[in-house]
């Protein structure tokens, strides 16, 4: 028995989105780059993925930390494990096997005499140099990508949850409960948002969760409208009319009848959200307002990289980054507007 | 009709002080002994020459033209109050008075009051004489509700006392309590306002706002290009032009401030030479925005300038209301895992410079015995261990009892976050867990000042001679609204402290200020960042600077204007523009012809440690 029981429309769109070829495997991609990102910590970290020291068996990546005085070191803080690798090469003594990238986003790789930011080496193993601090810009890449991916795709899920609730509710009742939710979204919608979230977060920190809820309170928003008029439009059609005749209480024929048949709505627009997501923590983290230091984020190296253009490699960096993840989302976004238009294809007669 | 009620009791409030002024008539006391200086050495250049134009940057347009009331206490305030000149001033290198708008003065037994015989030649900008009564109306400018400036409206109600006028030339002005000499004349040595300007100061806020005041000093407000660009005009006839510690001094004609609103645009314009000079202290620009071509080619020279003024008083304020803060011993061992010297060394090129004393540049203040903890991982476990925090939770942070060694610093300067990313990492290797809050820099020194910070990253500071009371005292801890930062308890302190502000001898004083210094080093409630004892300018070659570029309190000798800070000197517009060179060198970088690459470093007045 197959675990998915599509039925033939679905898949039909299915196919017509992995025909469009660009969309389908930026798709993947970027599907795959996020599940990757969710194992960073294998990839990118000071931590040793695997350390074998007088015959012990260390995995050091998750977890407790191992203090030097362990490892045969003198300090009680965190083995380094980069000084670690160095110091067992050539001896029987063990090994250590690093990730790719054995840096962790946070800490300093400061040297005497030369001054970050250090540009890339593949000797030091900063593959993308440092930054201004002399932390890993590849290390800061990848763990505010998954920072930004997984603010956006919450924020995503949150702020449809409540949009379309609304919308749909709006069109459905109509009368005095739509007029009256105009009004408010109307008023709402012309609060300078961006003020308002730079004014809250200059007297508050703001951490992920709470920045999530700031943006929320104004994100909700542009779901509504189109929701209203999608659900308007559906509810006029007959099987409304018939489920409600057998007796469906309103909540159903909203979320069981009508949400399914304006989910082709909801779908084209869910990448572009991604994408807006993604753009407004990086703007914020650009301007200052965002996520609190140390936190990598990709609006932070941003704003690093413009005020030290001479050191290229960090405004480059972070730039074909974005450009990357941002025509990959667009990519798969048109792609599913297309696979989704209702002119090839109707969802009812 | 409130308004009404409001102008009536203005206006019988001025009459009151009016009718006090001449009331007072008073006769001069006897053995009054006049002072005045001019032996002190002058420190601008005989070389210097008029003409030309400064092209200067500010960074926004000012909000205002007043320097009181709301909005106004923005940069271009210092360019307004440059022009404004005081009673008396201090020599910059000398530290002795030197006249100004009064050509002597002197001092009254009890320690309050000074008098002063003011130059009959001083005149306001708009040609009118500068009267006593001028200065009498700044008190009564001062305290006005009208300018709607509660500090200042405090300060001179309880730290200025009263004017009194003798004749045309000659007054007193008291303060509210009795200071050593040298104290006394940052006090008392008032700017004059123009009562005949402000007929009435109803609805000051408003009506002056973009009203040019009259002034006494060489520049004038000529042209103002809103939201654009604000240009000065020197005076031809200044009155003051051939005083001996004002002559060959302002000498540019114009200076223009134009509005560039980012600093990285503002550097390539200087780069273009549309501005004059720029100021290259931070290590990124002195070592690498300001190297390459115009450099190299001897176009644009660099200056590194050491000077001794008083240090801001920058380093960790630690809150000792905090639990784990009242604890002597954590407070040890954070100032020994502060590794503020790998910061420095590492990420600022090492051009700054450790900090040992709350008073650094204090001159004879300044203990110059105090040296600061040094970062000590081992010592540091001894004193976190002693403190019962010897053990380390699985994330490598010390625990006791359950409760993790996490503390929070609040701080608001966006450019100091790198520094704090490396002190956390360091403090993580000892154990201790710092979060950043960085807040607006508003914002944040008003939770500090409300005491909700944990450890206040930060600075005080700016007067010419340490204070104590308002930082140390324990009748300012424990409360908000104090600079208590530290929230200091210390009965040993507080008499320290009330020695201090009721003696009268600088000697003394000088004593009790190294007692109190070692105090505060020892109870490590605040623990020394950095010094930067040194000013870095760029500047095209055709601005030229006197011999000394520079003067010992002041800095370069760069800033068009007089007013610096609050050290009351006066070291403003020392350079000149020579035409000459500036027309060679817009030649030569037309045929590329190059000059000799000029680096100079000047420390003439770098403490030697």
């Amino acid at each position: 028995m197959p675990v998915f029981n599509f039925n033939p429309l679905t898949l039909n769109k299915i196919k017509r989105f992995k025909s469009i070829r660009r969309g389908y495997y930026s798709f993947i991609i970027f599907t795959l780059l996020v599940l990757l990102s969710c194992a960073a910590e294998m990839l990118v970290n000071s931590r040793a993925l695997v350390v074998a020291y007088q015959g012990q068996w260390y995995f050091p990546t998750y977890g407790d930390i191992i203090p030097g005085t362990q490892l045969g070191f003198e300090y009680e803080y965190e083995t380094n494990y980069r000084v670690l690798k160095k110091r067992l090469q050539g001896s029987d003594s063990g090994f250590v096997l690093l990730p790719p990238i054995p840096y962790n986003p946070y800490e300093t790789d400061l040297k005497n005499n030369q001054f970050p930011p250090f540009p890339p080496s593949f000797e030091d193993q900063h593959y993308l140099g440092t930054d201004t601090i002399g932390r890993d810009v590849a290390a800061r890449l990848v763990y505010g990508f998954r920072t930004a991916i997984f603010f956006s795709l919450i924020l995503l899920v949150v702020s449809y949850l409540i949009g379309v609730s609304i919308g749909a509710a709006m069109g459905y009742f109509g009368g005095l409960f739509d007029l009256l939710f105009q009004r408010i979204i109307e008023i709402w919608s012309n609060i300078p948002f961006l003020y308002v979230i730079m004014i809250v977060s200059s007297i508050m920190i703001p951490n992920f969760y709470t920045l999530i809820a700031i943006i929320l309170v104004f994100g909700w928003i542009q779901m509504t409208w189109y929701m209203r008029t999608v659900t308007y439009k559906e509810k006029a059609r007959e099987y409304v009319m018939a489920a409600r005749a057998l007796g469906a209480s309103h909540k159903r024929v909203i979320f069981n009848h009508i949400l399914p048949n304006t989910i082709s709505i909801i779908v084209t627009f869910i990448p572009f959200s991604i994408a807006n997501g993604i753009i407004a923590l990086t703007s914020l983290d650009y301007l200052g307002f965002g996520l609190p230091a140390p936190t990598p984020s990709w609006g932070e190296l941003l704003s690093q990289g413009s005020n030290n253009l001479e050191s290229v490699w960090i405004v480059s960096s972070v730039i074909v980054a974005m450009t990357v993840i941002l025509v990959m989302v667009t990519f798969i976004g048109e792609a599913i507007r297309e696979a989704f238009d209702p002119k090839k294809h109707t969802t009812y007669e | 009709m409130s308004a009404y009620l409001r102008s009536l009791s203005s206006s019988i409030l001025l009459l009151m002080f009016s009718m006090s002024a001449l009331l007072a008539n008073a006769e001069l006391p006897a053995n009054i002994n006049w002072l005045t200086n001019d032996e002190d050495p002058v420190y601008a250049s005989p070389e210097a020459v008029k003409g030309g134009t400064l092209k200067s940057v500010l960074l926004s347009f000012p909000l205002t033209l007043r320097y009181v009331g709301p909005d106004s206490n923005g940069g271009f305030r210092s360019a307004i109050l440059g022009n404004q000149m005081s009673l008396v001033v201090t020599h910059p290198n000398t530290y002795k008075l030197l006249p100004s708008l009064a050509t002597h003065w002197a001092y009254s037994d009890d320690n309050k009051t000074m008098y002063f015989r003011l130059n009959p030649k001083a005149r306001w900008s708009d040609g009118k004489p500068v009267t006593p009564d001028d200065f009498a109306f700044t008190l009564e400018f001062m305290r006005s509700k009208e300018i709607v400036a509660p500090w200042y409206n405090t300060y001179y109600s309880e730290e200025v006392g009263e004017v009194v006028i003798y004749d045309a030339h000659t007054f007193s002005v008291s303060s509210a309590k009795p200071r050593p000499r040298n104290e006394l004349a940052s006090h008392v040595a008032l700017n004059p306002t123009p009562r005949h300007f402000y007929k009435d100061l109803t609805g000051y806020v408003q009506k002056y706002n973009w009203e040019v005041e009259p002034n006494t000093g060489a520049y004038q407000i000529s042209e103002i290009k809103k939201g654009k660009s604000i240009t000065f005009s020197r005076k031809k006839d200044w009155w003051a032009q051939d005083l001996k510690y004002y002559k060959n001094r302002f000498n540019v004609d114009k200076v223009r401030y134009t509005v560039i609103r980012d600093m990285n645009l503002a550097w390539e314009h200087f780069k273009k030479g549309n501005l004059d000079m720029f100021g290259i202290t931070q290590p990124v620009y002195w070592h690498e925005k300001a190297t390459g071509d115009i450099f190299d080619q001897g176009y644009v020279h660099k200056l590194w300038f050491y000077n001794e003024s008083p240090q801001y008083s920058s380093g960790l304020w630690l809150n000792q209301d905090n639990p784990i803060l009242k604890d002597y011993n954590v407070r040890l061992g954070i100032a020994h895992s502060f590794n503020i010297e790998k910061v420095n060394q590492q990420v600022l090129r090492g051009d700054y410079e450790r900090k040992h004393n709350i008073h650094s540049g204090f001159g004879a203040f300044t203990n110059p015995d105090i040296r600061s903890r040094e970062f000590d991982l081992e010592k540091a476990n001894m004193y976190f261990e002693k403190a019962g925090w010897g053990e380390r939770g699985g994330d490598g942070i010390r625990v006791k009892d359950g409760q993790r060694l996490s503390l929070a610093v609040t701080y608001g300067v966006d450019d100091h976050t790198p520094r704090l990313v490396v002190l956390k990492e360091e403090f993580k290797r000892a154990g201790l867990e710092l979060n950043l809050r960085k807040m607006d820099s508003a914002a944040s020194f008003k939770s500090v000042l409300e005491k909700n910070h944990e450890i206040w990253w930060g600075a005080l500071g700016g007067g010419r001679w340490p204070q104590y009371w308002g930082q140390f005292h324990s009748v300012n801890a424990h409360k908000p609204q104090t600079n208590n930062i530290t929230n200091t308890d210390d009965p040993e302190m507080d008499r320290l402290i009330e020695a201090y502000r009721s003696a009268m001898s600088t000697e003394q004083r000088v004593k009790l200020a190294h007692q109190l210094q070692q105090l505060i080093h020892e109870q490590s409630a605040w623990i020394p960042s950095l010094d930067v004892p040194y000013e870095r300018i760029a500047y095209w070659r055709w601005i030229r600077l006197p011999e000394v570029p520079g003067t010992r309190i002041g800095g370069t000798g760069l800033s068009p204007f007089d007013f610096n800070g609050s050290f009351d000197t006066s070291d403003g517009g020392l350079f000149w523009i020579d035409s000459k060179m500036k027309k060679e060198t817009e030649a030569a970088r037309k045929k590329d012809k190059t000059f000799p690459a000029v680096t100079r470093i000047d420390d003439t007045y770098k403490v030697k440690n």
